[in-house]
């Protein structure tokens, strides 16, 4: 079965007046269909940048990934017929409509006019912005912001969905409805590449996920795995959390986390 | 093409939505066109200077305007809001051809430009002008300055392009202030000082101010497509370097 995304050393480096500076260093990805696949890291780990890698957004500096079986570098475009991309910050345009932005983008993956509408109206249904669908996105709360990026993501039903921190900035409730639309779109077959900083989403929401940190994956498998694991080496007498998990994985202990976190600019 | 119509269409009701971007553009040209006129008016009176072929000052001195209200390039500003804001990314990931993500904005900016023309030289009609090449002339006029909105609203998105950033974008409108000045702005090319002559002479809107003003006093085919061609020409390159820029972009 083809994976929803692979990656075979994928590097990452930007030049820098100090020399270049490597942000992804040799990564390697296997994403099964269908999966819910959760990619941590602590700040400037090289989360944001592999995304961009694999959603066309940057060029890859070695290394080969496939996404949906399509090679990302030599067929950009066929990649961004099979893939919906919600990045950080919600990037939306806040002078148009909610239905405006949602029918403009449909249209721009190739719906008819009439289509594209009616796609629109489904799309602010599934995420709740019917209401506010034709109010300017100016006005919109952070969590509809996220809502409307998410249906915007969705117009052209994708194989692979990316999903760029989706719930950071979020109020709990505004978290619970994403993390309640990611579990849905999954549920429709759709595969979904998630980054979080939040170990519980990770937690809630992920088949597997991998722990990336200095540009280098250090822990992969399933987050109950992953918990076994810890707690086999370290014999203890319960599961530890994922936050523990992450902190030995990275290198950090809490003291550390809280005082000395690396920020590397990727 | 219909991928770049939605995009400047999108851009257009952009446009729409902030009324208060489009007043500069058409209050700062009128401002220039009166004060030009209130300061040099008397010395070049209609009956006595031959090259006003019998209009008003103000005649000669639209062009100038026109060609200030279509060099604000604000298609490139609302561009580096989109790549701050994270849209521009948006549309980068989509299976949008690379060429209608920076020549949508460029189709808005000909429309938009079209409608500001019009509206200044109807606005500027009581100055005692008159376009002498008739309604088709008109037309051409309407044509050869929204091409060269095109064209500078291109160089400016380059460099929104090239930088990110909305300073840097800003600042690339100031630049034409000086090719403005370094033309026959306020007398014909042979009536300059040498320096000034050969300066307007590599001023590529120098050949677009003749072909503005040929079309308002009195036709000549030859100014007029020169004027055309310079501005084509230039707006070529304009477009082939945002798509180089846009398909390079990372």
């Amino acid at each position: 079965m083809t994976l929803a995304i692979e990656a075979v050393g994928l590097v990452k480096t930007f030049p820098s007046k100090g020399g270049d500076v490597e942000a992804v260093r040799g990564v390697d990805l296997a994403v099964e269909q269908g999966e819910v696949f959760g990619f941590l890291g602590p700040n400037g780990a090289g989360k944001t940048t592999t995304v961009r890698m694999l959603t066309t957004l940057l060029s890859i500096t070695s290394g080969v990934a496939r996404v949906a079986g399509v090679d990302v570098a030599s067929d950009p475009d066929a990649v961004r017929r099979k893939i919906g991309v919600a990045l950080q910050e919600a990037g939306l345009d806040p002078r148009q409509t909610g239905r405006e932005l949602v029918t403009l983008q449909a249209q721009l993956f190739g719906l008819a006019p009439a289509a594209a509408r009616d796609r629109a109206q489904s799309l602010l249904e599934l995420v709740d912005l019917v209401d506010a669908g034709d109010r300017r996105i100016k006005g919109y709360s952070g969590g509809m912001k996220r809502r409307l990026d998410l249906a915007s993501a969705l117009v052209h039903q994708p194989d692979v969905l990316f999903l760029d921190e989706p719930t950071t900035g979020l109020d709990p409730a505004s978290r619970l409805t994403v993390w309640d639309e990611v579990r849905r779109i999954n549920a429709e077959g759709t595969s979904v590449f998630l980054t979080t900083q939040y170990l519980e989403e990770a937690d809630q929401l992920c088949d597997r996920l991998a722990i990336i940190d200095g540009g280098r994956i250090v822990l992969e498998g399933t987050p109950a795995s992953l918990k076994a694991s810890l707690r086999r080496r370290r014999g203890l007498d319960h599961d530890p959390t994922l936050d523990e998990v992450f902190l030995e994985a990275t290198g950090r202990t809490r003291i550390r986390a809280a005082g000395d976190v690396e920020q590397v600019q990727a | 093409m219909n991928q770049a119509l939605l995009l400047g269409r999108r851009a257009l009701r952009e446009t729409l939505r902030t009324p208060e971007s489009l007043a500069p553009t058409l209050l700062i040209p009128l401002f220039f066109l009166i004060v030009n006129v209130g300061q040099a008016g008397k010395i070049f009176p209609a009956s006595s200077t031959g090259f006003l072929k019998g209009q008003s000052y103000a005649a000669f001195q639209l062009p100038s305007s026109l060609l200030l209200a279509a060099s604000f390039g604000t298609a490139a500003l609302y561009l580096v809001e989109d790549i701050e804001g994270g849209y521009f990314d948006k549309l980068r990931a989509a299976p949008i051809g690379r060429t209608a993500l920076v020549v949508g904005r460029l189709f808005a900016e000909a429309v938009k430009s079209v409608i500001l023309t019009a509206v200044l030289i109807l606005i500027s009609l009581p100055f005692g002008i008159r376009v002498a090449s008739g309604i088709f002339g008109f037309l051409l006029l309407l044509v050869l300055a929204s091409a060269w909105a095109v064209t500078y609203a291109g160089f400016m998105q380059l460099i929104a392009l090239k930088t990110r950033s909305a300073a840097a974008t800003n600042s690339g409108s100031l630049l034409f202030f000086p090719l403005l000045f370094l033309t026959p702005n306020f007398v014909p090319r042979s009536l300059l000082t040498r320096p000034m002559e050969i300066a307007a002479t590599f001023n590529p809107v120098t050949y677009i101010m003749e072909g503005l003003r040929s079309l308002i006093l009195g036709a000549d085919a030859t100014v007029v497509a020169r004027g055309f061609a310079v501005v084509l020409g230039l707006g070529a390159v304009m477009v082939i370097l945002n798509v180089r820029a846009v398909r390079s972009y990372d």
